[in-house]
C-alpha cells in the first residue's frame, strides 16, 4: 500500500475512532448486557436465587400465557398502526396534492402531532379527547346519537383507542413522505395515460403506485420499528389496561422488569423484542433491495 | 480638591498587613463565638443536645419528588447546610420513576442518593436485599440522637409501622395522608343527609344525591390500574369486609369470601354510581371532577383538599366536608396509611451517614414540620404533617381548619383511629403482588372478569410469585 494512502487511513481511524467508541458503549455494550441478563437469575425480590439460570427463562416465556396474548397484541397493533397511517396518509396526500395553493399550511399542520412527546400524547388523548362524558370525543359521539362510551376502559375498545391514538400522532409523518414523492412524480406520464384513455383509478394503480413503492417501503420500515417500540402513549393513556388489554410486549417487560423487579425474565422478554424488530427490519429492508 | 483613593488604589505596607493579621487572629482567639455564633444560635432553636457539626464538610444529594411539601423542605434546605455545615443537594424525580431509580441506585450500591423519599411498601423489599440500615441504631445512639428533642415517638404510630420491618424501624416518615370521605355539604344538606357511618350508608347517599342527568355523579374512587391507585383504595374496602392479606398459617390468600365481597362493592360503586371512564382515573382525575362541581363525593387522601380549595381552579370552594372513611360489614373502618419517609442509603461512607442522618433528624423534627407547614412563608403550606404535636398546634389547626367542614378532627382521628401497618401485603415481593392485583381489581371493574374469577386468576398468579 501506498505510505500516503497508509497514513491516511491511520488518521481516518483516529478521527473515527472516539465516535466509534462511544457508540460501542452506548448501544453495543447494553445490548450485550441486556443478553447476558436474560441468561441469569435476577430478581430483586428473591436475591438469594440470584445466579446462571440458562435457557430456564427461555422456556418460561414460551410457557408464559401473557407472553403470547402481548405478543398477539403487539402484532394486531403494528399492523393495524402501520396500514391505517399509509391508507390515510396516501388519501390525504393524494387530496392536498389537487389543491394548488397553501400546501404549506397542511404541511405545518401536519408536523404538530410528530413533535408532540407520545407521553404528551397519551395524556392528552386520555384526559381531553377520551374521558366519557367530558371528553371531546364523547361529546360528539352523543350528538349524533352514538351515545357515550368508555373509550379507554372497555377492553376492546380501549386497543382500538391506542390504535388511533398512535395513527394520529405519525400519520402526518406518511402524509409528508408520500405528498413529497406524489409531487415529484413526472406529469408527461399522466398525459400520455390519459391521452391512451386510462381510467383515473388504473393510473393510479399502473403509475402513481408503482412509483411511490420506494417511499411506502421507506414508511413501512420505519413506522414498524417505532410501532415495535411503541411504549409511552400506550403507557399514559391506559397502562397496558384495562387489566392486559393493551398490555403490549413492551409494557410486559417494563411491568416485569420494573414493577415487578424481575430483571433476568424482562431482559428475556427485550431481547426477544428486539429480534422481532431486527427480523422485521430485514425482511422489508431485503425487500426493498430486491425491488431496487 | 484633594481626590480620596478608592480602597483598591490604596497600598497596604507590609508592616501594615502583619499588624492586622495579628489582631485579627487575637479577636478570634478570645471571641471565636465571632465566627460560630450564627449555627451555634441555629443549633440552639433546635435544642438538640448533639454536635450538629459532626460531619461538618460532608456533601450529600438527597432524591425527592417534585410535591409542594418537598419544594417546601428545599426552600429552607440552607438551615440544614448553617446548622451542620453538609452540603445539601436536592434532586427532583416524578414518583412514577423515584422507585425504579432509587432500586437501581440501591442495587448497584453508586450512593448516587443518600437516603431518597421512599414508598412504605418497599421496605420488606429493601430490608431484604440490605440496601438500607437499619435506624435503631441510630435512634440509640447519644452521640448521633438526642432522644429526648427528637420524640420519634411523636410521629404517627401507623407511619411508623410501616417503615418499620418486624419491628426494627428502617425510615423516618416525612409526610403522609389518610384517605377519608370528601363530600359537597351543600349537596348532603340539601338532600338531608350525612356522611356515612357504613360502606352500605355510602351506597345510599349516593343514591340520593345521583344525578347524571345534570351533569353530577354521586361518588367515585380510583379505578386506574396501578399498586398506588386503585390498589391504594380495595385493601381499605377489604379490611372494612374483614379480609385478611395472609391466612393464619402465613399463605398470601386474596380470593376469600370477604376479598370477593369487598371487589363486589368496588365493582357496585363505581359502575352505579362514578362517571363511565372512573376505572381509569387516578386521583388527580377524581379532584378535577370534584372541584368542577361534577361529584357528589369521592373517598381519597385528605392532602386532596390542597386541590380542591384552590380557589383559581375549584368551583366548590367553601362548601366541602370531610368524614372517616365508612365502616365495612366487620364493622372496622380502615384508610390508606401512605407517607414518604426517608431511610439511609447502606452503600454510603461512615461519615455520611452521619450526615444522612443529620438531615433526617433536621428534616422530621418539630421545628422544620412547623416551618414547611404553617410557619411557612410561602403560599403552599404542608397539609401531611408528620407529628401529633404540630396537630395538635393551635395555629396549624386554625390553618387547616380553612380546608372545609371537619378536616382537622376527620384527619386526626383517621391518623391515629382507622388504619394498622398491614393495610396492604407487606412482603419483599409487593411490587409484583401489587401490580397482579391491580391488574385483577381492574379486570374486575371493567367488566372484563367477575370478582370471583378475578381474583381466583390473581391468586394463581401470586401463588407462583411466592414460590418463584
Amino acid at each position: 500500500m501506498n505510505p500516503s494512502v497508509k497514513q491516511e487511513k491511520s488518521f481516518a481511524i483516529m478521527l473515527a475512532a472516539p465516535s466509534v467508541l462511544v457508540l460501542i458503549i452506548t448501544t453495543t455494550f447494553p445490548i450485550l448486557y441486556l443478553i447476558w441478563s436474560s441468561f441469569q437469575n435476577i430478581n430483586l425480590a428473591m436475591p438469594m436465587n440470584d445466579g446462571f439460570a440458562g435457557i430456564e427463562n427461555y422456556i418460561e416465556m414460551f410457557k408464559d400465557k401473557q407472553y403470547w396474548k402481548s405478543f398477539r397484541l403487539t402484532i394486531i397493533y403494528t399492523v393495524s398502526t402501520v396500514s391505517l397511517q399509509l391508507l390515510i396518509g396516501l388519501g390525504l396526500a393524494l387530496l392536498i396534492l389537487r389543491i394548488p395553493k397553501a400546501q404549506w399550511v397542511f404541511r405545518l399542520m401536519a408536523i404538530l402531532p410528530i413533535v408532540l412527546a407520545p407521553v404528551v400524547v397519551g395524556l392528552f388523548w386520555r384526559t381531553l379527547m377520551l374521558t366519557p362524558d367530558f371528553g371531546i370525543v364523547d361529546f360528539f359521539t352523543q350528538a349524533i346519537g352514538l351515545g357515550s362510551h368508555a373509550w379507554l376502559s372497555e377492553p376492546k375498545l380501549a386497543l382500538f383507542s391506542v390504535i388511533l391514538i398512535h395513527t394520529w400522532q405519525w400519520t402526518p409523518f406518511a402524509f409528508l413522505v408520500l405528498l413529497a414523492s406524489l409531487a415529484s412524480l413526472p406529469s408527461d406520464l399522466y398525459e400520455a395515460a390519459k391521452i391512451d384513455r386510462a381510467s383515473a383509478i388504473k393510473r393510479f394503480f399502473y403509475i402513481t403506485l408503482p412509483l411511490i413503492r420506494p417511499a411506502i417501503i421507506i414508511i413501512v420500515i420505519m413506522r414498524s420499528m417505532i410501532a415495535l417500540s411503541a411504549y409511552a402513549a400506550i403507557y399514559a393513556a391506559t397502562r397496558g389496561g384495562p387489566g392486559t388489554a393493551t398490555e403490549i410486549l413492551n409494557l410486559y417487560a417494563y411491568r416485569t422488569s420494573f414493577l415487578e423487579v424481575n430483571f433476568g425474565y424482562g431482559s428475556t422478554l427485550a431481547v426477544f423484542i428486539l429480534v422481532v424488530t431486527v427480523s422485521v427490519a430485514t425482511v422489508l429492508y431485503l425487500i426493498r433491495k430486491k425491488n431496487n | 480638591m484633594k481626590k480620596r483613593k478608592s480602597i483598591l488604589e490604596k497600598k497596604i505596607s507590609r508592616r501594615k498587613f502583619v499588624k492586622n493579621s495579628v489582631y485579627t487572629g487575637l479577636a478570634l482567639g478570645v471571641f471565636p463565638g465571632i465566627l460560630t455564633y450564627p449555627s451555634n444560635a441555629l443549633a440552639e432553636s433546635f435544642g438538640a443536645n448533639i454536635n450538629w457539626r459532626q460531619a461538618e464538610g460532608s456533601e450529600i444529594t438527597v432524591g425527592l419528588i417534585p410535591a409542594g411539601y418537598f419544594k417546601n423542605l428545599a426552600n429552607v434546605k440552607s438551615t440544614f447546610e448553617d446548622l451542620t455545615g453538609v452540603k445539601l443537594n436536592i434532586e427532583m424525580t416524578p414518583p412514577a420513576q423515584i422507585r425504579n431509580k432509587a432500586m437501581l441506585d440501591f442495587s448497584k450500591k453508586t450512593g448516587m442518593w443518600a437516603t431518597n423519599c421512599t414508598d412504605p411498601m418497599f421496605y420488606y423489599l429493601y430490608e431484604a436485599n440490605g440496601w438500607v440500615d437499619r435506624l435503631d441504631e441510630y435512634l440509640e445512639n447519644p452521640k448521633l440522637t438526642d432522644k429526648k428533642w427528637f420524640d420519634y415517638e411523636d410521629i404517627q404510630a401507623s407511619w411508623r409501622g410501616t417503615t418499620s420491618v418486624k419491628g426494627v424501624p428502617y425510615g423516618i416518615p416525612f409526610d403522609g395522608e389518610a384517605t377519608c370521605q370528601i363530600y359537597r355539604k351543600d349537596i348532603y344538606d340539601k338532600a338531608g343527609i350525612k356522611p356515612a357511618n357504613t360502606l352500605d350508608e355510602y351506597l345510599s347517599n349516593a343514591q340520593k344525591i345521583h344525578d347524571p342527568k345534570n351533569r353530577l355523579w354521586a361518588a367515585a374512587v380510583r379505578g386506574m390500574k396501578g399498586a398506588g391507585q386503585n390498589m391504594y383504595i380495595y385493601p381499605s374496602i377489604l379490611a372494612g369486609y374483614g379480609g385478611k392479606w395472609f391466612n393464619s398459617s402465613g399463605k398470601m390468600t386474596v380470593n376469600t369470601p370477604e376479598a370477593i365481597g369487598a371487589l363486589d362493592y368496588y365493582v357496585k360503586l363505581q359502575k352505579s354510581f362514578a362517571p363511565s371512564g372512573v376505572s381509569n382515573w387516578n386521583w388527580p382525575d377524581l379532584a378535577d371532577a370534584f372541584g368542577q362541581g361534577t361529584l357528589g363525593s369521592y373517598i381519597d387522601a385528605n392532602s386532596t383538599a390542597a386541590v380542591i380549595n384552590n380557589a383559581e381552579k375549584s368551583k366548590v370552594v367553601g362548601k366541602i366536608g370531610y368524614a372517616r372513611w365508612p365502616k365495612g360489614p366487620s364493622g372496622k373502618r380502615v384508610c390508606s396509611i401512605w407517607n414518604w419517609s426517608f431511610p439511609i442509603n447502606a452503600a454510603l461512607s461512615e461519615k455520611d451517614k452521619v450526615a444522612t442522618w443529620l438531615f433526617i433528624q433536621w428534616a422530621c423534627s418539630k421545628e422544620t414540620q412547623a416551618a414547611t407547614s404553617h410557619k411557612f412563608a410561602g403560599a403552599y403550606k404542608r397539609v401531611g404533617v408528620n407529628r401529633n404535636s404540630v396537630w395538635k398546634n393551635s395555629d396549624f389547626q386554625s390553618l387547616m381548619s380553612k380546608m372545609g367542614d371537619n378536616f382537622v378532627d376527620t384527619s386526626i382521628k383517621s391518623y391515629n383511629q382507622d388504619t394498622d401497618a398491614d393495610w396492604r401485603p407487606r412482603t419483599a415481593k409487593w411490587p409484583a403482588i401489587g401490580g397482579e392485583m391491580a391488574t385483577a381489581i381492574q379486570s374486575a371493574l371493567v367488566g372484563e372478569k367477575s370478582s370471583s374469577q378475578a381474583l381466583i386468576d390473581a391468586q394463581a398468579k401470586i401463588d407462583k410469585l411466592m414460590m418463584g
